[in-house]
């Protein structure tokens, strides 16, 4: 818990708040301040929506933790506001609410609309809400009522109030919480033994991708490195064996990461190949236990002579992803980045080739947005941030 | 004193302001959120992962078993059943926590409870399940192919039930259709959609030692029927549990149901003592709730060569999910679908069989305008069609086609009584209104932007407030029947109402205060309503179906007619004139120029019996009474919407450049409130059209978890909109009034899929999914290239 | 959903900063508003979050004859208000201006916005766009770096978990400088599914295009090229391995076809 000051509704207030808490929750479930109402919690809808330091926020993506010394300023505490009296007016004259529960966040940003473009026409309010979800009323009443008011404050100097940021604002030095990083996570019990696979399940509507390259040895040398679970996967950019590997079976870890997200995928898998053919299959499964997000996948490949002392490795990568993560909308970007996981892998198999019996370094960090796992996510986190930044 | 106020009306009619608004700006609404009790537990669900699957195992850490609940912990507790009384269908129990199998992604498994949600959360995640997978049926037509694996062991078919109905299709009819000069055959989807209300679901579960009662504050639309349903699952008497609905942000459906996580806070509650609480965010909204207006039709029109219907036959296929929800089931889409695809219009034939499938995605639970907007979608394409193929102009093909005023009452041809109006008279205000002639002669010269402009109607009829005769039918757990209210004249003459029926949003305290006053001219400002509590109103089910200004509006009326009787004699005493002789007015007892007020007759009723007549009706001023319909087939109120689009062939992307409706919703209460359901109901209908879409990979997983993904029509996505009103009363109805609920989310995907086709027309386009999304348009477009090529 | 566990550190100077990033899951944080939502999905799920919004070294702003340094915390808001010196007449309030919502834009940062490295966001498209780059400060000192060197591809950047962003250079335009953005997003204020940013500025010798939101890092190509030759767009997305689906090129070329327009209309020669 963290001692943070904020002035709320004009009142200063001190409270020990978990870093994790957002400004939402701590003004409802602590402040006991319900105007400030919950439709998403991840920025989109506008119900949440505060002044911080006089300027429109999202209160279900700031953290208190971050605004100490911060204005903060609710529905509550625009009761005796000239401006939102005459907005609550228009409101109510206008039909501009129906269940109430955008009201406050709606308001709030009506306000700041009015103030901020005195006169403002209906496409330029239309355009201002549309970080304002309402699915009640249309829009029609709601964008009426504040073309009213706009319309009363034309001719009036613009009030357009940014909230205050940094040097303006005492900066407590150094200001650490001190937060209950290492609360215990209770410790699933063990697992029951599961017997390793054998027989292979087809998997059911995979992602399939494949390519070939040529790496600079001769073909049982490569054979061979496949035989070899621990030189394998060296070569996967995040992954590592959790355990030695005996080489039918294998207990590994892939870490990826994507931006500030990063999910660890342990599992187990097993190696069959055929010396005679020179082709194999390694398949496996794993599971992001955080998220609880599950992967298979299966890596089937054929080693071949091509020009001397190379050899041509065609490899075809299939998986299935489900889970938390992979409830997301997906993009093209998937191929792209697939291949450019093979890629890698292709190189550092390169690499692990021409320095002799040298693995690639095996503590590499995972391959920034490199692991197959993120192709999927990508295009989510592109869908749910691209209208942001920063 | 003079008695005839000349302040305006503030019956009916008068857009007066809501009296809900006060404290809903303010901010000062009670949403069950908003709610805390001492000593209160947050759940957090523990939901599967996988779209179809046996439960192989469940770990939980010793460390939390005392908070972590399965349906092994339930004992007791029956499954949730939602039978009907149609032959053929096959019944589904849903258990409240998931036990030996999952049949969605997002079904709840495992209850966890903690402190905060947080901390839920935290602890949610040391849980894990081990699964079998199973096939997962992600595409209803797949489903119902034989092989299918079953989403319920037991069935012999993935189907719920298999409606059907045919007229005009014996030996000759079908040689005159063969006949017929215009055939259209069609394939046409609508997709999956979340109904997103803004407030979530929620409840608060709590046992009360002092009433002996488990209270159950609940986001929903019906707590007289959650209060039926948790009884029969939990198997305690009524009197032993109160629904209690708080502020309700939104339902649209979505919350008149009895839900799992209800059971489950209610068994906790009284399993541990405490209050348990769950809110439903809104990633478990999109992923667990994604739950309507999934529709594939196979379809066929016939008409003549001037564009006159001669027959409709349809193959329909309804994706009902894996559950029969309660109280609706998983047959009213279907059936519905049958029974209104003929809509509007003069059908000689008619033959239909719908199939309303069981697939592993969340149960389907009736939306806004539920089954219609499917069927006037594809009605409405199908008259468009028709039109290009007989080279008439989509009006025009209406016109000869609608059921005329003259036809009043009419029968349609599956049997559905229109109760009045003149459908033809509103596509022609319509018409006028959108500028018919002047866009067509617009879309002989190319626009200047490049963009292609379409113009495209839509028109529907609302079936409203049916009742017991329609329902019985069905055989659902709820059939509605007689509506009551309660009135109370207060010692200081102010009024109480109370209703079963519930408000989220309707402006209900606000219309029925306004139904006081037209019957007792007491002022809206003096009524209260009191709504969505079990132990304080009469029994009702609740609000759907766009009944409630019908029937709460018809027994709030009586009530107050018969309170009005009662105040009479108390008045016409304290005047020392006959009965007969008084009469109310503005809220006080009046005879020639004397009074008495409202406020003196209850203050000697309650408080100075002294000066009551000795042979006073000892009833008082407090009553609760009925109100039946005349017919309880129900009103249909109708609009045609008209839309005018300008769209961008390279990209996709479409403007709505004007929206127009012609409605007639039979006598307007408050118009005000009656435009903001249409403008409301609209703004969700373009979500239909252009925006809302749960897509599906091909195990099930849900692809939309954030609103980032699932996209809701913000303020420039919805146009201004322009509203006229037809007002013919309907004669089945205390004031003529009709439902308009749900009428604006009918017809949008219909009349902006038409306009967009007409814009296309000249480019060989012509869409049949919804959403018309960017993507589907640029991939028609380059479709209809490569075939022109 | 709410967020899992993090602790929070608001250091007093950028060297506290880039030490407090050194220890293992630390993550700068500026605005929070890309963050935020990931943090309550418990996506992202760092031990310690650094506030770096607060720091006044990243919120200065000075001007120079050659461009103006921006801070890296300076916020969308006041880009759309133009309160600071502008040296792209315009261009940056413009282009702020159309940044999710009014709520969003008053906390977010160019600097985050950079770092965070979203294909579809607007800043490093219009950066890229604009010849403009960053400085970096971290253990090992400061250094300098183009835009087109800090991107890498989507959501990723060649900062070291312990460098951030300090500013943001953009170089002056000249006054015959001609500019074109066009993005086409679903809904006013979501992510763009296509962009693309044209600047000429003959007296600097800049005729530059990018395209962005192809959920990789940016294609940047030649103006006269893209005008010239018809199938220049295509090209450069098929050589980037984005040339699969046809609906969606049909896009990109509509954007970009939408671009060189609105430049010509501006009267330039590209």
């Amino acid at each position: 818990m963290t001692a943070v000051t904020l002035i709320l509704n004009g009142t200063p207030v001190t409270a020990d708040i978990e870093p994790r808490t957002h400004l939402g929750d701590f003004v409802r479930e602590d402040m006991l301040l319900t105007a400030t109402h919950l439709g998403c919690e991840h920025g989109v809808c506008g119900a949440c929506t505060v002044l911080i330091d006089g300027a429109p926020a999202r209160s279900c993506i700031a953290y208190p933790v971050a605004l100490d010394g911060c204005q903060v300023t609710t529905l509550e505490g625009l009761a005796d506001d000239p401006v939102m009296a005459q907005l609550r007016d228009a409101f109510s004259e206008h039909h501009a609410l129906q269940c109430g529960y955008c009201t406050p966040g709606m308001l709030i940003m009506a306000r700041d609309i009015v103030l901020r473009l005195p006169g403002a026409s209906e496409e330029t309010i239309r355009d201002q809400l549309a970080g304002n979800l309402c699915r009640c009323t249309g829009y029609m009443g709601i964008v009426k009522a504040i073309e009213t008011v706009a319309a009363s404050r034309l001719g009036l100097a613009p009030v357009v109030t940014r909230g205050l940021r940094g040097p303006d604002r005492p900066v407590d030095p150094f200001l650490k919480s001190t937060g209950q990083l290492a609360a215990p996570t209770p410790t699933a019990e063990p697992a029951s033994p599961v017997a390793a696979t054998v027989a292979l399940e087809p998997l059911v509507n995979p992602v399939e991708l494949s390519q070939s390259f040529t790496v600079p040895a001769e073909p049982d040398v490569v054979f061979a490195l496949f035989q070899d679970p621990a030189r394998v996967i060296a070569c996967l950019p995040g992954a590592r064996l959790s355990e030695p590997s005996e080489g039918k079976t294998l207990k590994a870890e892939l870490a990826i990461k994507l931006g500030p997200i990063s999910a660890t995928f342990a599992g187990k898998g097993t190696l069959s190949s055929d010396p005679v053919t020179r082709s194999g299959v390694i398949d496996g499964r794993g599971e992001d236990s955080r998220s609880a997000t599950r992967v298979r996948a299966r890596l089937s490949y054929t080693v071949a002579s091509d020009a001397p002392g190379t050899t041509r490795v065609t490899a075809n990568v299939a998986y299935v992803l489900q889970g938390p993560l992979a409830q997301i909308s997906r993009g093209s970007i998937a191929r792209d980045l697939a291949n450019r996981m093979t890629e890698s892998f292709a190189k550092n198999l390169a690499a692990s080739l021409t320095s002799g019996n040298a693995q690639p370094d095996a503590t590499q960090a995972p391959l920034d947005a490199g692991g197959m796992v993120l192709t999927l996510i990508k295009s989510w986190i592109a869908r749910l941030f691209g209208r942001s930044s920063g | 004193m003079t008695v005839h106020s000349p302040l305006p009306s503030k019956g009916i009619g008068a857009s007066v302001r809501r009296k809900e608004d006060d404290r809903l700006t303010r901010g000062r609404g009670r949403f069950v959120g908003d709610m805390k009790f001492p000593g209160q537990l947050e759940a957090a669900f523990v939901r599967s992962t996988v779209a179809h699957g046996l439960i192989r195992a469940i770990h939980i850490p010793a460390s939390i078993k005392a908070q972590a609940f399965t349906h092994a912990d339930m004992v007791g507790v029956k499954d949730i059943l939602a039978r009907t009384g149609l032959p053929g269908f096959r019944v589904s129990e849903q258990p409240s926590l998931a036990t030996g199998k999952v049949r969605f992604v997002g079904e709840p498994i495992v209850m966890v409870l903690a402190a905060s949600r947080a901390e839920a959360e935290d602890l949610a995640e040391s849980i894990s399940v081990d699964y079998e997978e199973l096939p997962a049926n992600v595409d209803m037509l797949d489903a119902v192919k034989p092989g299918a694996t079953l989403v319920h062991d037991h069935w012999s078919a993935n189907v719920f039930l298999e409606s059907y109905f045919e007229h005009g299709f014996d030996a000759d009819g079908l040689a005159r259709l063969d006949a017929a000069p215009i055939k259209v055959t069609r394939e046409i989807r609508t997709s999956r959609q979340c109904m997103s209300p803004l407030e979530g679901k929620g409840c608060i579960a709590q046992f009360d030692r002092h009433t002996e009662q488990l209270t159950l504050w609940t986001s929903t639309q019906m707590p007289h029927i959650v209060r039926t349903g948790l009884s029969d699952v939990l198997g305690i008497d009524h009197r032993k549990i109160r629904v209690v609905a708080p502020d309700v942000g939104g339902g649209f459906g979505w919350k008149g149901l009895l839900q799992p996580e209800e059971v489950c806070c209610a068994w906790a509650s009284l399993k541990l003592d405490r209050p348990i609480k769950w809110l439903e965010d809104r990633r478990e909204h999109l992923i667990a709730a994604a739950n309507c207006r999934e529709h594939h039709y196979q379809v066929t029109a016939y008409a003549d060569a001037d564009g006159h219907l001669l027959g409709l036959d349809a193959l329909a296929h309804v994706d009902a999910g894996s559950y029969s929800v309660y109280p609706f089931s998983a047959c009213l889409e279907g059936a519905q679908v049958v029974s209104n695809l003929p809509g509007p219009y003069n059908l000689p034939a008619y033959r239909c069989r719908a199939y309303s499938v069981c697939t592993n995605k969340p149960p389907i639970v009736p939306y806004r305008g539920v089954a219609r907007t499917g069927v006037c979608t594809t009605m409405e394409w199908l008259m468009d069609a028709i039109a290009r193929e007989a080279g008439i102009d989509a009006r025009e093909v209406r016109l000869r086609n609608l059921v005329s005023a003259g036809q009043m009452p009419f029968r349609s041809i599956t049997g559905k009584d229109f109760d009045g109006g003149d459908y033809p008279e509103s596509l022609r205000r319509a018409a006028e209104m959108i500028g018919h002639d002047a866009i067509r002669l617009r879309q002989a010269s190319p626009e200047p932007d490049g963009r292609k402009i379409g113009l495209g109607y839509a028109i529907y009829c609302e079936q409203g407030g049916h009742g017991t005769s329609v329902y019985s039918g069905w055989g659902i757990p709820m059939v509605p029947g007689i509506e009551q209210a309660a009135a109370r004249l207060t010692p200081d003459g102010t009024l109480e109402l109370r209703i079963g029926n519930q408000s989220h949003g309707q402006s209900m305290e606000t219309t029925l205060a306004q139904i006081a006053n037209e019957v007792l001219g007491i002022d809206p400002g003096l009524v209260n309503l009191i709504h969505g509590d079990t132990a304080m109103t009469p029994y009702s089910t609740g609000t759907w179906g766009s009944r409630s200004a019908i029937v709460a509006g018809g027994a709030v009326a009586t009530a107050c007619e018969k309170l009005g009787e009662r105040i009479i004699r108390i008045g016409a005493h304290l005047l020392q004139e006959k009965p007969e002789a008084v009469r109310i007015a503005g809220g006080e007892v009046v005879c020639g120029a004397k009074s008495v007020t409202f406020r003196e007759i209850a203050a000697t009723w309650y408080l100075k019996p002294q000066n009551l007549p000795a042979d006073v009706d000892p009833d008082g001023l407090e009553l609760t009474a009925g109100y039946k319909a005349k017919a309880d087939t129900g009103t249909f109120s109708y609009a045609t919407h008209a839309a005018l689009v300008a769209v961008t062939p390279d990209t996709g992307n479409v403007e709505i450049l004007d929206y127009v409706i012609v409605e007639d919703g039979g006598t307007l209460i408050n118009p005000a409130v009656v435009d903001g359901q249409i403008y409301g109901g609209t703004a969700q209908g373009i979500g239909t059209a252009l925006y809302e879409e749960m897509t599906y990979d091909g195990h099930g997983t849900p692809l939309a978890s954030t609103l980032a993904d699932y996209l809701l029509p913000g303020a420039n996505e919805v146009p201004h909109m322009r509203v006229a009103h037809m007002e013919t009363p309907s004669p089945i109805t205390r004031f003529g009034q009709k439902g308009i609920g749900e009428g604006g989310a009918i017809a949008p995907p219909a009349a902006i899929g038409n306009a967009i086709n007409d814009a296309l027309a000249g480019l060989g386009v012509e869409l049949s999914v919804s959403p018309m999304s960017p993507k589907r348009i640029r991939d028609a477009v380059l479709a209809a290239e490569r075939g022109n090529a | 959903m709410k967020a899992a566990r993090f602790d929070y550190i608001r250091p007093a100077s950028v060297g506290d900063a880039i030490a407090s990033l050194g220890s293992t899951g630390a993550k700068p944080v500026s605005g929070g508003q890309s963050l935020g939502p990931m943090l309550n999905l418990r996506l992202a799920r760092p031990s310690v979050l650094v506030d770096l919004a607060r720091l006044s070294d990243l919120r200065a702003v000075r001007e120079s004859d050659g461009g103006v340094h921006f801070g890296a915390a300076i916020t969308h808001a006041e880009f759309e208000d133009a309160i600071h010196p502008d040296p792209t007449n315009g261009i940056l309030s413009k282009v702020a201006s159309g940044i999710a919502y009014r709520a969003v834009r008053n906390r977010g940062t160019i600097g985050g916005s950079l770092a965070h490295a979203d294909p579809a966001a607007d800043w490093p498209t219009v950066l890229l766009a604009l010849g403009a780059s960053v400085e970096i400060m971290g253990p090992r000192g400061k250094r300098t770096s183009t835009i087109d060197d800090l991107i890498r591809g989507a959501f990723e950047t060649s900062l070291d978990a312990d460098e951030i962003i300090t500013s943001v250079f953009v170089p002056r335009l000249s006054s015959g400088a001609r500019w074109a953005y066009v993005k086409s997003c679903r809904k006013v204020g979501e992510f763009a599914e296509s962009m693309c940013a044209i600047l000429v500025d003959p007296a600097n010798g800049v005729s530059r295009i990018v395209i962005g939101a192809i959920e990789r890092k940016q294609i940047i190509g030649n103006t006269r090229e893209a005008v010239s030759d018809p199938d220049w767009a295509i090209n450069a997305l098929a050589a980037a391995g984005l040339g699969d689906d046809p609906a969606t090129n049909r896009l990109h070329r509509a954007t970009i076809a939408r671009a060189i327009h609105d430049l010509q209309l501006e009267g330039a020669d590209a």
